[in-house]
């Protein structure tokens, strides 16, 4: 009988727990749909996280991809809908002012101000501030830092022989790393077409995209930032800030492209049909001795299991300019220092929630438990997440890269190059006004006429210019212009 | 069935016919009504409002969609004209059944089997400039790299090799296909005339080859038009636009830069080429059997 009751109470007790914590448990029964590109890449954090969060909330993450082109269009058709078919949306920040200003975005800065877990202050201020908001409110989350760096083979580059060689030939040191893009020219030369690794192989000098819808764009106005981005100049990289006319064809863009198709010369075999991603391999496989990419080459290099660079690889804020044209005198300005003004391409992946979701304050919590310093850090520091550091935190434990494979001397230069290129005073974001993606995709389609030799560089973004003006003008200029000056953190005209 | 009255069959066909209407006319009036529309984005809600022929003259003042169009006939031209006569050939020599014949009529078909992704990427590979095969076996006979998918002047050569290896099975088997149902009388009436193997091959066997060689080139022609997938793995429409099809063209204009009305009015020219050269095929077929009965 004892043993009777004892078993009674036993199982009260346990009935009691379970249906408190099924109370405790907020979001039971809600499915949270949420949207982006297939794994592993940006999918994947979501996909390792939404487990515990289930077993905290009750509810359910229903993880729904689509190949990258196929995003944008899906994640149209759904907030046009009655009911969202995706609660969140995890989206290239450049897509954020098409989404924002058409009222598809839900702010978030009530949830924000309320959360005590997601640390926003720890987030960089110009992701917080910049990237996610628009007329002044925040309409997404970051999950991503992204901005262009530098890469260089440390064997090469620092070689003393090397060195003698170079300074006997250009009549200068090899500068390590490489302050301006002629720079970057000479040691692309000089290490171009011999194996000066001893591995048996040839070893060319440079290895960047250039095919179109390869992510060329991007390297392009990498390239291009250095020339134009007079410190206290806004706007230097897309349009006059005044009148929303095109700055796409200055002196300074032309000069970019020039270079940008000068170097091809010193490039792996090739080039002109690769993407980003391929790029990346290339790199890796120890066939190039400098590269332009977002943080991606640094892991796939430290990291890879393919990667026969590990350690060899040096970290720097993009090159650039003695010389930078002024917008505001038409001239080009000599600069004691080289202009090495970063680049925020891209503007990194961000969550935001439907206007027409159902359940936006469990969405919300999700991209909280997503974002929050100890998940997130979690998320840029594994591999194939596609993440990379956006947070204060994420610069300063160590832990993370190197459980990740990073040795402590590389993980230092590599968070330090990323941290310099996205602190830098004359940082510029990418452009985040309606319409970014047909902007791009006629430099793009410019950069691969202009490469294939098609347009000399001044009639391929003279056009650019063109169509540039005729999309504003689509799309109106005065509401273009509006958007352009807010994205700078201008006041409205 | 046989006691069905007209009411009853209509009734149960209607599903089918619902659903087909549904999936296929739905579509088509939605890209007609963006062709004539420009597509917004107003309160959260998608807007077409009308805008005219606008979409239309954009398109004939678009060099792009010129040299789209250009590209485009180039790899239907002479991709289906080599596929038809290799895909000939190999009928031919498989007709006799020489030896070995089971086996080389499934090896010729393998290619058409794969997905055209695998096959862009086989290819890319192949004639990757730095590190393919290609390249490697020219260098060591003392030939320079030909640059297969990065010369402008080669590339749309290069896209068309490969088109043709992967869709000549499909004209061979059509091909075969039609050689096997020719009655073996009129080949033993035009032996016992004693003809010549290639008199006998231009009036007895191309004359009964002429439909299934019409169905093939028209199936082929139209898959042809539409060609994107090897394009877009090979070269991406590059180098600049030496290699960009009129369905490349249309998919990136309404996926990449999103500009979704003037991708409907380029896919919508599409379709008039493609309704053009199937119109044309049609009035050969016809005549040809006008022939015949003559």
């Amino acid at each position: 009988m004892r043993m009777f009751r004892k078993s009674v109470v036993l199982a009260l007790v346990v009935l009691v727990g379970l249906v408190g914590g099924a109370a405790a448990r907020k979001y039971e029964g809600v499915t949270i749909t949420v949207f982006t590109q297939p794994p592993p890449y940006i999918a994947k954090p979501v996909m390792m996280f939404a487990p515990d969060w289930e077993k905290a909330t009750g509810a359910k993450i229903n993880l729904v991809t689509a190949p990258w082109g196929e995003l944008y269009p899906k994640m149209y058709a759904s907030f046009g809908l009655a009911e969202a078919l995706f609660d969140i949306v995890i989206f290239p920040a450049a897509w954020l002012p098409d989404f924002a200003s058409a009222g598809f975005l839900v702010p978030l800065d009530e949830f924000i101000a309320k959360d005590p877990y997601i640390q926003w202050e720890d987030i960089l201020p110009i992701y917080r501030e910049r990237i996610v908001s628009w007329e002044g409110k925040v309409y997404a989350v970051p999950l991503d830092g992204d901005c262009h760096i530098f890469y260089y083979r440390k064997d090469a580059l620092e070689n003393p022989e090397y060195q003698a060689k170079f300074k006997e030939k250009y009549g200068y040191d090899l500068p390590v790393p490489p302050k301006t893009w002629k720079q970057v020219r000479d040691i692309a030369e000089f290490f171009h077409g011999w194996d000066w690794d001893g591995d048996g192989q040839v070893e060319y000098g440079v290895v960047e995209p250039r095919r179109y819808a390869g992510q060329a764009d991007w390297c392009f106005f990498s390239r291009t930032v250095g020339y134009v981005a007079l410190p206290g100049q806004p706007g230097g990289l897309f349009f006059d800030p005044e009148t929303m006319e095109p700055r796409i064809n200055s002196p300074g863009h032309v000069r970019a492209l020039e270079d940008y198709v000068e170097i091809m010369k010193y490039g792996v075999p090739g080039m002109i049909n690769m993407d980003s991603g391929e790029i990346r391999s290339v790199f890796a496989a120890g066939l190039a001795a400098m590269a332009i990419d977002w943080g991606d080459i640094g892991v796939i290099s430290e990291v890879g299991e393919e990667s026969t660079v590990r350690g060899k690889v040096g970290y720097a804020v993009l090159p650039g300019s003695d010389e930078v044209w002024d917008f505001s005198r038409g001239t080009w300005v000599k600069l004691a220092e080289p202009n090495q003004a970063g680049y925020l391409a891209f503007g990194g992946w961000v969550a935001g929630i439907a206007h027409n979701s159902k359940h936006i304050e469990a969405a919300y919590d999700f991209i909280s438990y997503l974002s929050r310093p100890e998940n997130s850090y979690i998320s840029v520091t594994t591999p194939e997440t596609g993440f990379n550091p956006y947070r204060y935190s994420h610069f300063e434990k160590l832990s993370g890269w190197i459980g990740m494979g990073f040795s402590a001397e590389a993980a230092e230069a590599y968070l330090k190059a990323i941290k310099d290129t996205i602190g830098h005073p004359n940082v510029q974001p990418d452009l985040r006004i309606p319409g970014q993606a047909r902007y791009f995709e006629a430099v793009d389609r410019a950069l691969s006429r202009v490469v294939a030799g098609e347009l000399t560089p001044k009639a391929a973004l003279d056009e650019v210019a063109k169509i540039w003006d005729q999309i504003t003008n689509e799309l109106g200029r005065d509401k273009q212009l509006l958007y352009y000056r807010l994205s700078l953190g201008l006041p409205p005209k | 069935m046989g006691n069905l009255g007209q009411r009853e069959k209509r009734l149960l066909i209607s599903p089918a016919v619902i659903l087909l209407l549904f999936f296929t006319l739905f579509p088509f009036v939605f890209t007609l009504a963006l062709v004539f529309g420009k597509v917004s984005f107003i309160g959260g809600k998608i807007a077409i409002q009308f805008a005219g022929v606008s979409n239309w003259v954009r398109l004939l003042h678009d060099q792009r969609f010129w040299n789209a169009v250009l590209v485009t006939l180039k790899i239907v031209g002479i991709a289906v004209t080599a596929e038809y006569c290799i895909g000939l050939v190999l009928a031919l020599l498989l007709y006799k059944k020489p030896f070995g014949c089971g086996f080389f009529r499934v090896l010729y078909v393998v290619p058409m089997l794969l997905t055209p992704i695998a096959v862009g990427y086989t290819w890319r590979m192949i004639f990757d400039v730095g590190r393919g095969p290609i390249t490697g076996i020219l260098q060591r006979v003392g030939v320079n790299p030909i640059g297969w998918l990065v010369d402008p002047n080669i590339a749309l050569y290069s896209i068309i090799i490969t088109d043709v290896w992967q869709w000549t099975p499909f004209m061979f088997l059509l091909l075969y296909a039609g050689l096997e149902a020719i009655p073996k009388d009129y080949l033993e009436a035009a032996d016992v005339d004693g003809a010549t193997a290639w008199r006998k091959f231009v009036y007895v066997i191309m004359p009964l080859l002429a439909p299934p060689s019409i169905a093939a080139l028209l199936l082929r022609s139209v898959e042809c038009f539409k060609i994107v997938d090897i394009i877009y793995i090979m070269t991406g429409g590059g180098p600049g636009q030496a290699t960009e099809s009129l369905t490349l063209f249309g998919y990136n204009v309404g996926f990449r830069a999103f500009d979704l009305a003037y991708g409907a009015t380029i896919a919508f020219s599409l379709f008039f080429m493609v309704l053009i050269a199937a119109m044309f095929f049609t009035m050969l077929t016809r005549s040809l059997r006008a022939i015949r009965l003559e």
